[in-house]
C-alpha cells in the first residue's frame, strides 16, 4: 500500500497540461530532497517550477489530507462507537470551514501569525464537536439516527455561517470561487509553506495516536466496559477530541470541506485488516493517502482543462457508500438500539 | 478481596433506585443477587463498579474507598462483566480478551508475551482456545459469554462481579458458565436471574426489592415459598433436589389452579 501510495504519487505529479518525462519527476525530488544537485538538470527551469512548487506540494498535500482525515474518522468512530461517524458527516470539517472564513475575513488571532487560520479551523473544529457530541448522544449513548441528524444539522448551520461570512465580506468576483473552495474542498492553493506544517501536525497526531492504539480498542467496547477495564474515560475522550480536531482544522484550513474519506476508507480497511487499532491505523493512512492522490488526479483530468473540486470525486465515492451503510445499519434505526 | 458497603444511596431525577444499601461481601464468598426486573440489582452492580456514582453512601474495597482508586487501579482489583450486546466493530477473539490486560500494561507499553500467555490461557480455561483467530461477532450469544469470562479471567482480579452472566443462554451454557467461575479463587457478586441456578452455586444470596436489601442469608434461608411469593407473586414448593443436595424450587402457576397442599401430597 505504501508502494502504491507511492506510485500514485508519481504519477499524479506527471499528468497535467505540461507533459514531463517520468525520469525528471524522481530527479527533481531526489535534488530538492538532498538539496544538492545529484542529477544534472537536463529539463527547462519552468519545468522543474511547475514540478517542486506546485504539483509537489499539491499531491504531498492530498497524501496528508487523505491520511489525516482518515485518521479522525477513526477516531470519530472509537469515540461514537458507530461506523457511520466522521468529521464531515458530524459537521466538525463545516465548522472548521467557517473557523477559518471567520479568521480570513476578520483577520482574528493575529497573534498566532502564519497559524492565525488553522487556529481559527482548529477551533470551529472544537465549537462543531462539542455540539454534534452533546445533540447526538442520548444518556451518554450515540444512536446512529441521532448521529446522522445532528450532523446534518451541524453541518448546515455551519454552511450557512461560512457562506455568510463569505458574501458579506468578499468582493463579488471571488465569492463564488471562496464559497466553492470551502464548501467542497480543492487543494490547488497547496504550497510548501502551508503543506509542511499540515503534514508535521499529521505526523505527530498519528504517532500519538498510534501510540495510544489499545486504548482505542478498549474505547470501542462502549463507555462501561472500557472503565471497567480501566480506561480514565474522560481522559481518553479528550484526547481524542484534541486530536481530531487539531487534525481536521489543520487539514480544512488548507483544503476546505472534503467529505467521505474518514468514513469510506477505515471501513474498507476495517474489512480487510480487522477493528483493531494496531493494524487499523497504518492500514488507513496509507490507503486514506492513497485514496485522496487518487482523487485529485481524478479532479484534475477529468474535466481537464477545467479542475473539479476534489470533494466532488470524494462525495461520489463516498455518498453512495453512506447510503449503504445507513441501509446496513437499519436495526440499529428504530430498533433495539436506536 | 473483601467489599464493604454502607448507606448506599442512588438516584435518577428524584426516583430512587437504589435505597439505603448495606452489605458485606468477605473474602472467597460466592454471592448472588437476586430480585424482581426493576428492583435495582443492576444499578447497585453499576455502583460498585463505578459506573454510576451513589448519592449517598460508600463502597470499600478491603480498607480502600473506591472513590479515591485510579481507573487502572481498580481494573487490577476488580472486574466486570456485563452484557455488550451493542459491539458494532469486530476483532478477534484474542485481541478481546487481551483487552482484559489492558490494566496491567504500563502506559504506552504493548502487550507483552506474557499477557499473551494469560490472554491464551483464560481461553483455554473456557475451552476456547482454539477459537483465538475467529472474529468475536461471527460467534453465537454462548460462545461471545465465554469469550468475555475469559477477559474476565485474563485481567487477574481478586474480584469479579457479573451482571446476569447467564442471562438468554442455552441451560449447558449456564451451568458451564457457573463451574468456571465457581472454580475461581475469587471472590465473587454476581446479579442471578434463575433461582435454582442461585440456589445451587452461591455460599450467599442477597435479596432485593424496590432497591432495598430485604432478605440475606445462606440458599436454605432464603428460597423460601413465603420470600419468593413475597418477590415474584408466584406459588412454589422447595424440595431438596436429591442429586446435588442442594434447595430446587418447583414453580406452581396460578394457572395450574390446584391448591397449595394438593401439590405438596403429589411431589
Amino acid at each position: 500500500m505504501a508502494a502504491a501510495g507511492f506510485a500514485a504519487m508519481i504519477a499524479a505529479m506527471l499528468l497535467g497540461s505540461v507533459g514531463i518525462q517520468p525520469d525528471w519527476v524522481v530527479k527533481i525530488l531526489a535534488n530538492h530532497l538532498s538539496r544538492h544537485n545529484i542529477f544534472s538538470p537536463e529539463w527547462e527551469a519552468n519545468k522543474e517550477a511547475i514540478i517542486w512548487t506546485l504539483r509537489a506540494p499539491r499531491v504531498v498535500m492530498a497524501y496528508v489530507t487523505g491520511a489525516g482525515l482518515s485518521l479522525c474518522g477513526i477516531l470519530m468512530q472509537a469515540l461514537t462507537k458507530n461506523s457511520l461517524a466522521d468529521p464531515y458527516v458530524l459537521g466538525i470539517s463545516s465548522g472548521a470551514s467557517s473557523g477559518a472564513v471567520a479568521v480570513i475575513c476578520y483577520g482574528w488571532f493575529r497573534f498566532a501569525g502564519a497559524y492565525h487560520i488553522m487556529f481559527g479551523a482548529t477551533l470551529g473544529a472544537i465549537l462543531a464537536i462539542v455540539i454534534a457530541m452533546k445533540v447526538s448522544s442520548v444518556s451518554n449513548k450515540v444512536t446512529a439516527t441521532q448521529l446522522v441528524l445532528a450532523g446534518i444539522a451541524v453541518q448546515a448551520m455551519f454552511s450557512a455561517i461560512t457562506n455568510a461570512i463569505l458574501y458579506s465580506s468578499t468582493t463579488t468576483s471571488d465569492k463564488l470561487r471562496s464559497a466553492m473552495h470551502w464548501m467542497v474542498g480543492s487543494l490547488a492553493s497547496a504550497s510548501w509553506n502551508t503543506t509542511v506544517y499540515v503534514l508535521i501536525i499529521s505526523l505527530v497526531c498519528t504517532v500519538i495516536i498510534r501510540l495510544f492504539h489499545t486504548e482505542l480498542d478498549v474505547l470501542m467496547l462502549g463507555d462501561d466496559t472500557a472503565s471497567t477495564l480501566g480506561i480514565n474515560l474522560r481522559q481518553v475522550k479528550i484526547g481524542v477530541i484534541v486530536l481530531c480536531t487539531a487534525l481536521t482544522g489543520s487539514i480544512v484550513s488548507i483544503g476546505g470541506v472534503i467529505g467521505f474519506v474518514g468514513l469510506l476508507v477505515p471501513h474498507i480497511t476495517r474489512s480487510i485488516v480487522g477493528s483493531a487499532h494496531k493494524r487499523l491505523i497504518p492500514a488507513s493512512v496509507l490507503t486514506g493517502g492513497f485514496f485522496v492522490v487518487i482523487c485529485d488526479m481524478l479532479a484534475r483530468i477529468l474535466a481537464a482543462p477545467e479542475e473539479l473540486p476534489i470533494g466532488v470525486i470524494t462525495s461520489f465515492f463516498g455518498a453512495p457508500f453512506f447510503l449503504f451503510l445507513i441501509r446496513k445499519s437499519r436495526n440499529s434505526f428504530g430498533g433495539k438500539n436506536g | 478481596m473483601k467489599l464493604t458497603i454502607q448507606n448506599l444511596t442512588y438516584s435518577i431525577n428524584d426516583t430512587v433506585i437504589v435505597s439505603d444499601v448495606g452489605l458485606n461481601i468477605k473474602k472467597g464468598e460466592f454471592v448472588g443477587l437476586i430480585g424482581p426486573n426493576g428492583c435495582g440489582k443492576s444499578t447497585l452492580l453499576k455502583n460498585i463498579y463505578r459506573v454510576l456514582s451513589p448519592d449517598a453512601g460508600s463502597i470499600y474495597l478491603d480498607e480502600t474507598d473506591i472513590r479515591t482508586m485510579k481507573s487502572k487501579e481498580l481494573a487490577r482489583k476488580m472486574s466486570v462483566m456485563i452484557q455488550e450486546n451493542n459491539v458494532e466493530f469486530d476483532m478477534n477473539v484474542l485481541d478481546m480478551v487481551l483487552l482484559g490486560r489492558y490494566a496491567h500494561k504500563k502506559m504506552l507499553g504493548n502487550m507483552t508475551p506474557e499477557d499473551y500467555e494469560i490472554a491464551r490461557k483464560a481461553l483455554e480455561e473456557v475451552g476456547m482456545a482454539e477459537y483465538e483467530e475467529r472474529s468475536f461477532l461471527s460467534l453465537s450469544g454462548g460462545e461471545k459469554q465465554r469469550i468475555l469470562i475469559a477477559r474476565v479471567l485474563a485481567q487477574q482480579t481478586d474480584f469479579i462481579i457479573l451482571d446476569e452472566p447467564t442471562n438468554h443462554l442455552d441451560i449447558q451454557y449456564q451451568f458451564q458458565i457457573m463451574d468456571i467461575l465457581k472454580s475461581q479463587d475469587a471472590t465473587v457478586f454476581s446479579s442471578v436471574h434463575d433461582l435454582n441456578i442461585a440456589g445451587y452455586y452461591c455460599d450467599r444470596i442477597i435479596v432485593m426489592k424496590k432497591g432495598r436489601i430485604i432478605h440475606c442469608g445462606a440458599p436454605e434461608e432464603v428460597l423460601t415459598s413465603q420470600i419468593i411469593d413475597e418477590l415474584y407473586h408466584i406459588r412454589s414448593e422447595i424440595r431438596e433436589n436429591k442429586y446435588t443436595g442442594r434447595k430446587q424450587v418447583y414453580y406452581i402457576p396460578n394457572s395450574a389452579n390446584i391448591s397449595t397442599c394438593a401439590v405438596t401430597e403429589n411431589l
